[in-house]
């Protein structure tokens, strides 16, 4: 490989189509080969923890989605399950069950949208096409269930915001079955393209001995031999009572992170399917709040974690007797994976595989800068 | 390197093509139009009929969507303060808490959201009255 003893510094974002968010990454390079990569945020400061901190629960409750676009619905249920820990309420049965069935559609939303991505840094613009119009058919079933497409504002403290829609379950199965007849498809043309093999394989290796020193989560963990996944090890809502396996690899690079993702997908059709059977028939879906200036909740803190379709999104969260929050702190999967996790891969890959190994990373900057 | 030739691998791509023979999945917007869910979060209205000027959806709002101004006739006569919601649709984030805490339920989102305007100040909308039964 041609080396020239010269570098050259170039910035890859905050404008690059390769780039997975607002956020850059400020390479050194030898030739083609990065020697040294120091990433830069700071485009997207919206300051959601103090933003939280100034507001009623329920009017903080419609921020929180916002710290992940592909993934809204975990940053929900955190903070309301962290908000149910502090006031002491307990959820209805079939709340809990619809919450459950909205995460794992939204892990499926951001498979889609990883699948997306993932292509189009390749250059394989048929996966981005075929990904984003099939997740736009579980939008839609979301825009059914909450009146939003993409930020869902649903998942509420004491339960979710509305019931069911008539016969919202026959379509979800419906759309799980195309889904699976469409899953053939995407192994021709993406997973086993041989394009995307010759690229990812071997391509952004996490070393796995460091993987729990910097505290990676998610499919980067697991793809690095770690079988760790809180819906497991820290079982929430009614994950406990659902069977599911968590898959697992060990050569740790692009392409294992991508057989990753894969077989999740079809985890999380086992698991909504399984949903649908048990989902309970009646039951309330909320525990009605008190006005938002008179819902105070007692002195306390909690720590609540929610497995997202990236990793784990954990929040922290204080009270102090009054009707907003002391302090929320949230640790999402980014702010290692893009940071110090992504410094370290990158040194010694290809100019051209820095967008792919982003993406196969998981990086989302709204939630570093949170 | 493995530099044996993955022949399935390079060929099975192009099954792909099958696609150019069946009909796009997007639609012709404007032509086209998709029908919205009727529980989707777009513009409000407001039945001044039953609207009472509580100011409570003012209250709720975290974006300062919403301020209460004079209407042109009051409706309602249990309409003690004289006002009526209107919302900076620059500012609202569709959340609906306003319509979650209306105590008469006069105030509702409806599934229209297309605002199309040369006047920035058509975006400080005066929320109308409802057309029909809205979900």
């Amino acid at each position: 490989m041609y080396k020239s003893n010269q570098l050259v510094k170039i910035f890859h974002g905050p404008q690059h189509p390769g780039i997975t968010g607002n956020m850059s990454v400020e390479l050194d390079l030898d030739a083609e080969t990065i020697v040294n990569a120091t990433t830069h945020v700071g485009y997207l400061h919206r300051g959601f923890e103090k933003l939280v901190e100034r507001r009623t629960i329920p009017q903080a409750f419609t921020i929180v989605c916002r710290i992940c676009v592909p993934a809204p619905a975990p940053n929900e249920a955190n903070f309301a399950r962290g908000i149910e820990n502090l006031a002491g309420i307990e959820i209805p049965e079939k709340a809990s069950w619809i919450r459950t069935m909205v995460l794992e559609m939204q892990r499926i939303t951001a498979q889609f949208l990883w699948m997306a991505g993932q292509g189009g840094s390749l250059g394989l613009y048929v996966n981005p096409q075929w990904a984003v119009a099939d997740r736009d058919f579980m939008l839609d079933l979301f825009e059914e269930l909450t009146g939003g497409r993409v930020y869902h504002m649903y998942i509420y403290p004491g339960g979710v915001r509305r019931d069911l829609p008539d016969g919202f379950l026959d379509k979800l199965s419906a759309l799980l079955d195309y889904y699976e007849t469409r899953l053939p498809e995407y192994d021709r043309v993406f997973f086993n393209n041989a394009v995307f093999k010759k690229r990812a394989i071997g391509a952004g290796i996490v070393d796995p001995s460091t993987a729990l020193k910097y505290g990676i989560t998610g499919p980067v963990l697991r793809a690095a031999g770690y079988q760790k996944d809180v819906r497991k090890y820290a079982p929430y809502e009614k994950y406990s009572e659902l069977e599911f396996d968590i898959p697992t690899a060990t050569e740790s690079d692009v392409y294992a992170r991508a057989m990753v993702r894969r077989e999740e997908l079809v985890q999380s059709f086992r698991i909504l399917r399984q949903i649908i059977q048990r989902m309970p028939k009646t039951g309330d879906y909320q525990v009605k709040l008190k006005n938002h200036h008179q819902f105070k909740i007692p002195t306390g803190e909690t720590w609540v974690r929610t497995e997202s379709a990236r990793g784990e999104f954990a929040y922290y969260m204080a009270s102090d007797g009054s009707e907003y929050l002391r302090r929320m702190q949230v640790k999402g999967p980014s702010m290692v994976h893009a940071m110090s996790l992504l410094e370290t891969v990158l040194k010694g890959a290809q100019l051209a595989d820095v967008a792919m190994i982003m993406n196969s990373l998981g990086t989302c900057p709204p939630e570093i800068e949170r | 390197m493995n530099w044996k030739p993955d022949i399935k691998g390079l060929i099975e791509p192009f099954t792909a093509l099958k696609y150019l023979f069946k009909r796009p999945a997007t639609i012709t917007y404007p032509d086209v139009k998709r029908e919205t869910p009727a529980g989707y979060r777009g513009f409000h209205v407001n039945d001044q009929v039953k609207c009472i000027g509580c100011g409570i959806c003012e209250d709720i709002c975290m974006n300062v969507a919403i301020d209460m101004v004079t209407p042109e006739e009051i409706k309602n006569p249990k309409n003690t303060s004289g006002l009526i919601p209107r919302v900076d649709y620059g500012r609202c984030c569709w959340c609906s808490l306003c319509t979650d805490v209306c105590p008469t339920k006069s105030l509702k989102l409806t599934p229209e959201y297309v605002l199309v305007t040369e006047d920035p100040n058509d975006f400080l909308y005066t929320v109308p009255e409802p057309k029909g039964d809205i979900q």
